[in-house]
């Protein structure tokens, strides 16, 4: 019988201070978004790790609304997958939940099935042209968007307007191409595995593609390098990233020099949000803190990390990889696999699942912050980012001057941040899913993304993870590694991770990678095979085991813990309380450490 | 060479008879071996003790109506224990039962004439039960009766044709006939005696993959010593999976063996004993050995035109390049579904359906 974890705590009716059901009013193709309603435990509800921080009014809008209700939804539908029908969400507080679509009418299941026959051949064999089409055209529009004097435009409803149109264009994009070619991948994973290929190899098939992401690290790495040649590293090793750039300044010279080729790298690598998909972070550009934060990472490096080295390896592991799983095949399984390999090689996900973030989640949000800043300005908010705590037909009512920004709405911002604030420390205590648990998923996202696997699905329904000391995962990045555990909520606090720290959190995205040059170990509570934490940490060669289900649950800040990422093995050796005096003194920052939150929006 | 009468001909010799006639008088087990031997397979010399001599032997001896007495008394639904009881007493009268001298005559000059074949005195024998009718090629059937290997000396051999005579009345072999409504007498039973070769190492052989049915590839279990730890589950044997098409050898696992089937000259049989230490962890077959042992799988499911497993033997005396020796073979008990038949192409929908969209977790996460 399926285990149930109600919902009711959350589908209490209440929301964000001040909302109306007509706040979220927005097209969807299958379920559209909202908070908890009461019903919702027969769905299986997943706390989605790419929001740890909480999501703001418009950024909860967005994401819910033009990802999920309709990005996913419509992408299930046109492929079309057979047996689902995207991913919808629900709020509990300012936390997002996903749950997948099932799509239940066998003779619906049969067509659809039938229509996926011709489709997904049809997308493999224009694969590039599909892809390559759709991010040139958000290209274009990134362009335009660039181009736009927002604080010369009059009409601001309009811009914002446009905005939304990006966003939600880029999110049919995004799913229309990331559904098709994980079906590939799945199956050629599936039909790996049934050959009798060591699943932890298959991974290894398809990566040391160049992406986007590692260009930036390439390039954060080679500025780290020139601070290092000019003399000017101890700038970095004295000042916090937020007064590097003052500090920098006041130095002249040398640091003048390097903060003009800084500047120069922002103008092409800073257009990136610090958060996937969320309205609510600020870009590099924006706050130039995160990137010399980054660049002081890189400087804490004993020696420079031999980027070159780094993908020959990943390719002679990749090819060694090939030629061992291809020994132990019979000829007419060697044609299956080799087909089965150019066709994943051509469209290859787990090199899109890095490159696209460039293009997309760190990016399509920023024309719609700009607006909302540009708005504050004009209406004199306290804050710049008052606008991203208005629901959309708020923040439209403000932008065409039908309501002004001030009194009753001002106030409800001010209450909407404690909320945030409110549920933001709550975070740790979020249950990992809600709703009516199955032993096994078929949305391909929620497995492979996610890392929804059998075991994973059991670990969360463990009720006694709380005091569990060895959690299982998928063994993501080979090695073991014993040290004292960092358990982040987000990357606003990768500041707290020292050399040799292991570092524990729900799931790493680009902007965490640079971590991966000082850490011992990582562990994931999602993920997968193939989520940015593997292949960073097989990239670093740091051991990392992803998809434990609640590694951020049973793990404390400052445990010492060992990770076993050979076999997907996760031990606590000693709770933070019983170790000595002086690793407790280590330990308290984490327990020191207040919502960080209000500086990183603010 | 001429069809023998039935009735009247107690011995045929593997190689002295035509595959048909073999497999009447002498049994599926006998009949393929001679078939064997026709295509070009290595098998052991030997002869069989015919249905004919058997069927003669019970009607002489009156054993045929205490047989059918006892039968009798077994309803279609017998409980287990009398089946059992039946069987006991059965399998009693035919060690009791002495052969005619007649007989005895024969199968002594039928041994001697296998000696002096092998140039040996008492040469150990593998005397082997061969079920003949319709279900005697069913799986249901495999295993059932018995076999002894090692056999030394005519008095030995004849007991153990009696033995196995008696075996058609296994508790299992009865119960599966009071079921189906079969008479014992529509399936005679003939005995193979047969050289024992002197096992190196041995194993069974399957032309398809025996559990997911897979016919792209080639199976050979194997330990050291005979092949009765491995056929009886005894032992875990070495795994080797050969491609079909190519003969590459795809994996070889070398599996911890603790027990080998080995000659007891005391006993003068082939007996289970510990596997001596030194050899446990040891690979048993090197590549030409398994090539060899494929080829003769290939062979033989092409000359039946069907899956086979066969069970085989490579002999102390055996050099690289020599054929191995088989010693059995039957069509395999396992069929491949279309489901888990090896996909002959690349197919991203069919593998989505199966692994993705098929409701079950996929394979390997």
């Amino acid at each position: 019988m399926a285990n149930v974890v109600p919902v009711d705590e959350f589908a209490t009716g209440e929301w964000y201070p001040g909302y109306k059901p007509e706040h979220f009013e927005m097209p969807w193709i299958v379920d559209p978004a909202s908070p908890f309603k009461p019903g919702d435990e027969q769905g299986f509800w997943f706390l989605d790790f790419h929001w740890s921080r909480g999501l703001t009014p418009l950024a909860a809008t967005l994401w819910s609304g033009d990802g999920y209700c309709w990005g996913t939804q419509h992408a299930a539908e046109s492929l079309p997958l057979p047996p689902g029908r995207g991913v919808t969400a629900r709020f509990a507080g300012t936390h997002l939940y996903g749950c997948a679509l099932p799509e239940t009418d066998p003779r619906e299941i049969g067509a659809r099935a039938n229509r996926i026959a011709t489709n997904l051949p049809h997308f493999l064999q224009n694969y590039r042209s599909i892809w390559e089409g759709g991010r040139d055209e958000l290209e274009s529009t990134w362009s335009y968007f660039r181009g736009v004097d927002f604080a010369g435009t009059p009409d601001l409803s309009d811009l914002l307007g446009q905005g939304r149109r990006y966003h939600k264009r880029a999110m049919e994009i995004h799913f229309g191409v990331m559904y098709p070619m994980l079906a590939n991948f799945l199956g050629f994973y599936g039909a790996c595995a049934d050959m009798g290929i060591n699943p932890n190899e298959i991974g290894k098939f398809l990566q040391g593609e160049d992406t986007k992401i590692m260009e930036t690290d390439r390039e954060l790495d080679r500025l780290a390098a020139r601070a290092r040649q000019l003399g000017i590293a101890d700038v970095f090793d004295t000042h916090e990233p937020h007064e590097l750039r003052a500090a920098l300044g006041r130095h002249g010279g040398a640091a003048s020099q390097w903060l003009t080729e800084f500047d120069d790298f922002l103008q092409i690598y800073g257009w990136r949000a610090e958060a996937t998909c969320d309205v609510g972070v600020p870009s590099w550009i924006e706050d130039n803190a995160i990137a010399l934060g980054l660049v002081k990472t890189f400087l804490k490096r004993p020696e420079d990390h031999d980027f070159e080295a780094a993908a020959r390896n990943a390719m002679a592991e990749r090819e060694e990889a090939i030629d061992t799983a291809r020994s132990g095949l019979t000829k007419e399984e060697q044609a299956v696999f080799d087909a089965g390999l150019e066709s994943n090689q051509a469209a290859n996900f787990p090199w899109w699942q890095d490159d696209h973030n460039y293009y997309i989640d760190l990016k399509v949000m920023l024309p719609l912050r700009w607006g909302c800043q540009e708005l504050a300005r004009r209406e004199n908010a306290d804050n710049k980012d008052d606008m991203l705590y208005l629901f959309w037909p708020e923040l439209m009512d403000v932008a065409s001057g039908r309501k002004p920004y001030q009194g009753e709405l001002k106030s409800l911002v001010a209450e909407r941040r404690q909320y945030f604030d409110h549920w933001h420390a709550k975070r740790s205590e979020m249950p990992k899913v809600l709703g009516t648990i199955p032993e096994a998923v078929e949305d391909p996202i929620l497995i492979e993304i996610f890392g929804l696997n059998p075991q994973s699905i059991r670990a969360v329904q463990n009720p006694d993870a709380k005091s569990q000391t060895v959690l299982q995962g998928v063994a993501a990045a080979k090695g073991t590694a014993r040290g004292t555990a960092r358990v982040l909520q987000s990357s606003d606090e990768l500041h707290r991770l020292e050399p040799g720290s292991i570092l524990v959190c729900e799931s790493t995205s680009p902007n965490w990678t640079p971590a991966f040059g000082k850490i011992a170990g990582a562990v994931c509570d999602g993920g997968g095979m193939l989520s940015h934490a593997a292949i960073v940490g097989r990239e670093y060669g740091v051991p990392t085991v992803t998809a434990t289900g609640v590694a951020t649950f049973s793990i404390g800040d400052g445990d010492e813990i060992e990770v076993d990422g050979t076999t997907g093995t996760v031990t606590v050796l000693t709770k933070a309380a019983d170790r000595a005096p002086a690793s407790e003194a280590a330990a308290g920052d984490g327990a020191q450490r207040s919502s960080t939150i209000g500086s990183v929006v603010g | 060479m001429t069809s023998p009468d039935p009735t009247t001909t107690p011995v045929i010799w593997v190689d002295e008879t035509d595959p048909t006639t073999a497999i009447e008088l002498g049994g599926s087990k006998m009949g393929r071996l001679s078939e064997l031997l026709r295509s070009g397979v290595q098998v052991p010399d030997g002869f069989a003790v015919t249905t004919g001599a058997y069927l003669r032997h019970c009607a002489e001896t009156g054993l045929d109506a205490k047989i059918d007495a006892i039968i009798s008394r077994l309803g279609e639904q017998a409980p287990e224990a009398e089946v059992e009881a039946a069987s006991a007493e059965i399998r009693g009268l035919f060690v009791d039962t002495p052969m005619s001298d007649e007989l005895t005559t024969t199968l002594t000059d039928a041994y001697e004439e296998l000696c002096l074949r092998a140039v040996d005195v008492n040469v150990p024998v593998a005397v082997r039960s061969s079920a003949t009718g319709e279900d005697a090629a069913d799986a249901s059937f495999a295993g059932i009766f018995d076999t002894y290997l090692g056999v030394s000396g005519i008095e030995r051999v004849l007991d153990a044709v009696r033995n196995c005579w008696g075996s058609l009345f296994t508790a299992r072999a009865l119960a599966y006939r009071l079921r189906k409504g079969i008479s014992h007498h529509a399936m005679p039973i003939a005995v193979g005696v047969i050289e024992l070769i002197h096992a190196r190492a041995s194993g069974v052989a399957f032309s398809v993959h025996p559990v997911t049915g897979k016919a792209d590839r080639i199976v050979i279990e194997t330990s050291w010593g005979w092949g009765e730890a491995i056929v009886q589950g005894l032992v875990d044997p070495d795994h080797v999976e050969v491609g079909k098409a190519d003969g590459r050898v795809l994996r070889y696992d070398v599996a911890h063996k603790r027990i080998v089937s080995a000659f007891d000259f005391a006993v003068g049989a082939v007996t289970e004993i510990d596997m001596p230490a030194k050899l446990a962890d040891r690979q048993v077959l090197d590549s030409e050995q398994i090539s060899a042992i494929a080829s003769a799988v290939r062979a033989i499911e092409e000359h039946y035109g069907h899956p086979v497993d066969v069970e085989w033997v490579i002999g102390r005396h055996r050099r690289a390049g020599d054929p191995v020796c088989i010693v059995q073979t039957r069509p395999v008990t396992v069929t491949s579904s279309a489901e888990e038949a090896a996909p002959a192409a690349y197919d991203p929908v069919a593998l989505a359906q199966k692994y993705l969209f098929s409701g079950k977790p996929i394979p390997g996460r």
